[in-house]
């Protein structure tokens, strides 16, 4: 318990001063006492006894400062002390303070709030038990390896390599029986939309299906009822699910009784037997599924996935699962990789008659799981980082104005100062109650920033993930936050507060004391006001660079706004709906989508409804492979063409030209003969001097069209080479489908109209994803409107408190220099020479500024080349735009205060001294 | 100023430690104490003891208080804590080593 004692004493005498101090002061009277009486015992007089005990004890002002300084709190104390006399400053005069605080609190709020987004995507780990254990699974190859026909997950061709996310259920079980690197071993898959219907009210939810010991394997406990185990994860066994939190508390409103409910998940008989803790989110940050199923239920819930195959369990040409573990203590990520790889290789070549070719081995790969997976950290950590790296800039620039700011008011202060350096107070002293009156500003700044960020943090959210559902991530502040919160303004206060407090109290004494207050300025030797330039000159240069990434941003979003997409994207609703999810398959699934094609043609206000695999921009794509008759392939090229099953009426429902031939029509049935339209760029490619339309596409379809080009997923792509497929001929591979409806008027109008015409067709059928083609559009531009948006909103912030930082030195530096313009002027000088005499110091310090900012925006500027569009970074429209607008700004903003010096009138400037 | 006049550094506090060990003692009393049992050889400028006997306190080494003198008197006596024991045995033996050391240095005679 010594600590405690300790503790104790140190509360007690920083806190209950005034009680140790009387203390002590007894204690002393005490020792007096009893000198004097010895003195006296030994014959003193009482005078002479009273004056040689207080001879023998020493200076008692002296001991009580030793013993203040023994008891080790005086650091606290004279923090306590200069807090107060910061707050009194302040009280005082609270302009100053107020815009340094608010424009802190704007960068630093901004600041926290990204860092909270990097924070949940790229930092936190797993809330699951041991997360550092976890491990993720993957392969990669030279070349994609043939034996995998498809593949569901992730993969990733770079550096002449792919990797890719996903097994098979057979290695699954392989790799799950045999291993002994790993005391757990789990799968799961994403099922992204699910026809969920809780008591009989059918709504679209997200889910994963995960391995019996899922649960247990990342340890995580159910919050109600309990978690899966193996015995669930079978082909016979009861289906199940275990909810999210989420998911019960929007759907039962964290109803108790929630478990054993019984609820269909695409039409399948489910029930709910636990629900997950609040903070477990499976394990993809930012992906949230709503329902855990068992893998075994894949037949029932995702029955499309097996496409021709008769199961997936058997399958060992289909990769669909993704594969994490725990390793056993001790082993190393190496020897789990080499153990693993060798049951892989056994798993993949049973029963093969020929080994693959060596560039097409895939091979183990493991990696660190204890973050999760990683899908979301490479999307978002770029543009998270560029948002950061602009707000830091900007917190920059707002640091160099309050330091500057300070500086001004510690040149009006210096008499002050110079006092208290005469009274013997240390500069050491002296600097560190500037540093906390500074700092103190930063904490009031970063206190106010972090309920900024707090407030401020869903509308980032919603920002970065675009038109998409929010992703789900957990983004309460926790001690992370608030230390980062803490770190950023403790710095700013240092880095804003340290130039002022040492050139502050760098003062020569005799001067200083002989002027008085108002012209002291006049006698600061040059380097002091050197340094206030030199720090405007680098905003000016922190601000080109900014404003540079603004113009390449706007640019680019114009280019992309500009681009003609090959089809009308105007009076266009589209809307998802996915029979499959309610039971529907190959000729009733067919007949299903031609119902409420046809119905929702009859809607008034609608001309025209056709319907795709791939809404257009939409992000998604297929590709096949391909056999052209006669077409002479190149050497290692693969035949492959991007593919859109698309029903009747689509080219001319789209506006995408016909050029020959004709386009999909209604007698393109299951039955009729198998057809397909082209584009341009398949024509091309494929059929460089021929004409294609009549041509065959493998052995038995036949081509009847060429249609424009027109984007496919992305509007920053060229229109791939592409294949139109009606989707009747292909009712095996179709689940859901994307409608779309040309309007006459406003598409939105008919969303009601929509809705009760597919009820009248099925009324437990979900429409998802309703919105109209400019808003799909759009949402596919949202991070490049918001790189727009927010770069040109910091560049003008950058702008503003540039232009203020320059106006505040120019005009110090004609108040200090007023009697000097006076003689001047009395001398003969003219209003313009002493305007250019002015000028001339602001256009050195743009200038100093342009040039340390060039080249830095050019070497900046590449870090975002790849998310321009149509634009090379050093874009010479872009940073002389950027050049032009800060030199005007600029030289405006220096050009005020040079106009109040050629105004002075020379006789009151005389007078001034 | 303040430091005891030819008393090696540091060593002011092994002293108090000593002096108190053996029963609670008020601040003069230890310097009484110091000066007597030295003969009268350390001499111990009177104030300078308390920034010590507060620095001891704030380490946990030595605990204070209240209590009455024979005379009657309200006074702040000082004891040995557990810690402060081990931490004087501590200094002992360091003292010992160092005034050893420091002996064998100046007994040395050259031959």
């Amino acid at each position: 318990m010594r600590w405690l004692d300790k503790l104790l004493l140190r509360w007690r005498s920083l806190f209950r001063r005034h009680d140790v101090e009387h203390e002590l002061d007894a204690e002393l009277r005490f020792h007096l006492q009893q000198q004097i009486e010895e003195n006296l015992a030994a014959g003193m007089s009482a005078e002479e006894a009273r004056y040689a005990a207080r001879r023998t004890l020493g200076g008692v002002a002296q001991i009580q400062e030793q013993c203040r300084d023994a008891r080790a709190v005086a650091v606290i104390e004279t923090l306590m002390q200069d807090v107060r006399y910061g707050f009194r400053m302040m009280r005082r005069s609270p302009t100053l303070p107020g815009v340094a605080v608010l424009s802190l609190s704007l960068g630093i709020g901004a600041n926290t709030a990204i860092f909270t987004l990097i924070d949940a995507v790229l930092i936190k780990m797993l809330p699951v038990k041991s997360p550092e254990q976890l491990v993720v699974i993957t392969w990669g190859a030279k070349d994609w390896p043939k034996i995998v026909e498809s593949h569901r997950g992730s993969t990733d061709r770079g550096n002449g390599r792919v990797t890719a996310s996903s097994f098979s259920y057979p290695t699954f079980r392989q790799l799950r029986a045999r291993n002994s690197v790993l005391s757990d071993t789990f799968a799961f898959a994403g099922l992204e939309q699910l026809n969920v219907s809780v008591a009989g009210h059918a709504e679209m939810a997200s889910g994963q299906l995960v391995s019996g010991n899922y649960f247990s394997g990342l340890g995580v406990q159910a919050l109600a009822g309990r978690t899966l185990v193996d015995e669930d994860d079978k082909e016979s066994a009861q289906p199940v699910a275990v909810i999210s939190f989420r998911f019960w508390n929007r759907r039962f409103g964290l109803d108790p009784s929630a478990v054993g409910k019984a609820i269909t998940v695409n039409g399948v008989p489910f029930v709910v037997i636990g629900v997950t803790p609040r903070k477990f989110f499976g394990v993809t940050p930012g992906n949230a599924p709503d329902l855990f199923i068992p893998v075994a239920m894949q037949l029932r819930v995702a029955p499309g996935w097996a496409e021709h195959r008769p199961s997936l369990f058997q399958a060992n040409d289909s990769w669909w699962l993704r594969v994490m573990g725990r390793l056993q203590p001790g082993v190393k990520l190496q020897q789990a990789r080499a153990a693993l790889d060798v049951i892989f290789r056994q798993s993949i070549t049973a029963g093969l008659s020929s080994l693959p070719p060596p560039q097409e081995m895939p091979a183990i790969e493991v990696s660190l799981g204890s973050k999760g997976l990683s899908d979301l950290r490479s999307e978002f950590s770029q543009p998270l980082f560029i948002l950061m790296i602009v707000v830091g800039l900007v917190v920059l620039i707002a640091c160099v104005n309050v330091a500057n700011l300070l500086m001004a008011r510690a040149a009006a202060r210096q008499k002050e100062t110079a006092v208290r350096l005469a009274l013997g107070a240390g500069r050491l002293r002296l600097v560190r109650q500037l540093l906390t009156e500074s700092v103190l500003l930063a904490m009031m700044g970063g206190a106010l920033g972090m309920v900024l960020a707090t407030s401020g943090e869903s509308l980032l959210l919603s920002l970065v993930s675009g038109g998409e559902t929010p992703l789900a991530l957990d983004l309460r502040p926790d001690v992370r936050i608030l230390g980062f919160c803490l770190v950023c303004s403790l710095l700013t206060g240092i880095l804003f507060g340290l130039a002022p407090a040492l050139r502050g109290t760098r003062v020569d004494l005799t001067p200083a004391l002989k002027v008085t207050a108002g012209i002291l300025g006049a006698h600061d030797d040059r380097s002091k006001r050197g340094l206030g330039k030199l720090l405007v000159a680098s905003q000016v240069a922190m601000c080109l660079v900014l404003l540079t990434g603004a113009s390449l941003f706007v640019r680019s979003l114009q280019k992309l706004n500009a681009i003609d997409a090959g089809f009308n994207r105007y009076n266009l609703l589209l809307f998802s709906i996915d029979g499959t999810a309610s039971g529907y398959r190959s000729i009733r699934l067919g007949t299903l989508y031609q119902d409420i094609q046809a119905r929702l043609q009859g809607i008034p206000g609608v001309r025209s409804v056709s319907l795709s695999q791939h809404r257009l921009i939409g992000g998604s794509a297929s590709t096949a492979g391909v056999e052209v008759p006669g077409y002479k392939r190149r050497p290692n090229e693969q035949m492959s063409s991007w593919m859109n099953w698309v029903g009747s009426g689509f080219f001319e429902t789209m506006g995408i030209p016909i050029l020959i031939g004709r386009g999909i029509s209604a007698r393109d049935s299951e039955t009729a003969p198998k057809v397909v339209v082209i584009n341009e760029a398949f024509a091309r490619h494929y059929f460089a001097n021929e004409v294609p339309v009549g041509k065959r596409l493998g052995d038995n379809t036949q081509i009847v069209g060429i249609v424009k080009n027109a984007k496919f997923n992305r509007l920053q792509h060229e229109a791939p080479p592409t294949v139109y497929v009606p989707y009747l001929q292909n009712l095996e591979s179709i689940e859901g489908m994307n409608f779309e409806a040309r309007t006459v008027g406003n598409p939105t109008a008919i969303v009601r109209d929509v809705r009760s015409a597919v009820a009248a067709v099925d009324r437990n059928l979900p429409l998802f994803d309703v919105k109209t083609q400019v808003q799909q559009i759009d949402e596919s531009l949202v991070q490049e409107r918001l790189f727009a948006r927010l770069s040109t909103l910091f560049g003008m912030l950058a702008l503003l408190l540039a232009s203020i930082g320059l106006y505040g030195v120019m005009s110090y530096a004609v108040v200090r220099r007023t009697s000097e313009i006076g003689i001047r002027m009395a001398l003969g000088a003219e209003c313009g020479e002493v305007l250019w005499l002015v000028l001339r110091e602001t256009m050195l310090v743009v200038t100093i500024g342009l040039g340390i900012g060039l080249p830095a925006a050019v070497a900046s500027t590449r870090l975002i080349r790849n998310r321009l569009f149509g634009l090379e970074p050093a874009d010479p429209l872009a940073i002389s735009g950027a050049t032009l607008v800060l030199i005007v700004v600029t030289v405006l903003a220096g050009y005020l205060p040079a106009r109040r010096a050629s105004r002075v009138d020379p006789m009151i400037a005389l007078r001034y001294e | 100023m303040g430091k005891p006049s030819g008393l090696v550094q540091g060593t002011l506090d092994l002293l108090i430690l000593k002096t108190i060990s053996l029963e609670p003692k008020h601040g003069w009393a230890i310097v009484q104490r110091i000066q007597q049992v030295s003969a009268e050889v350390l001499q111990v400028q009177q104030g300078s003891l308390y920034p010590p006997l507060h620095r001891l306190e704030q380490q946990g080494w030595i605990k204070a208080h209240w209590s009455e003198t024979e005379g009657g008197r309200k006074a702040k006596f000082y004891s040995l804590t557990r810690a402060g024991r081990t931490q004087m045995e501590k200094e002992l033996a360091n003292w010992d080593r160092l005034s050893t050391a420091i002996n064998t240095v100046v007994q040395t005679n050259e031959a």
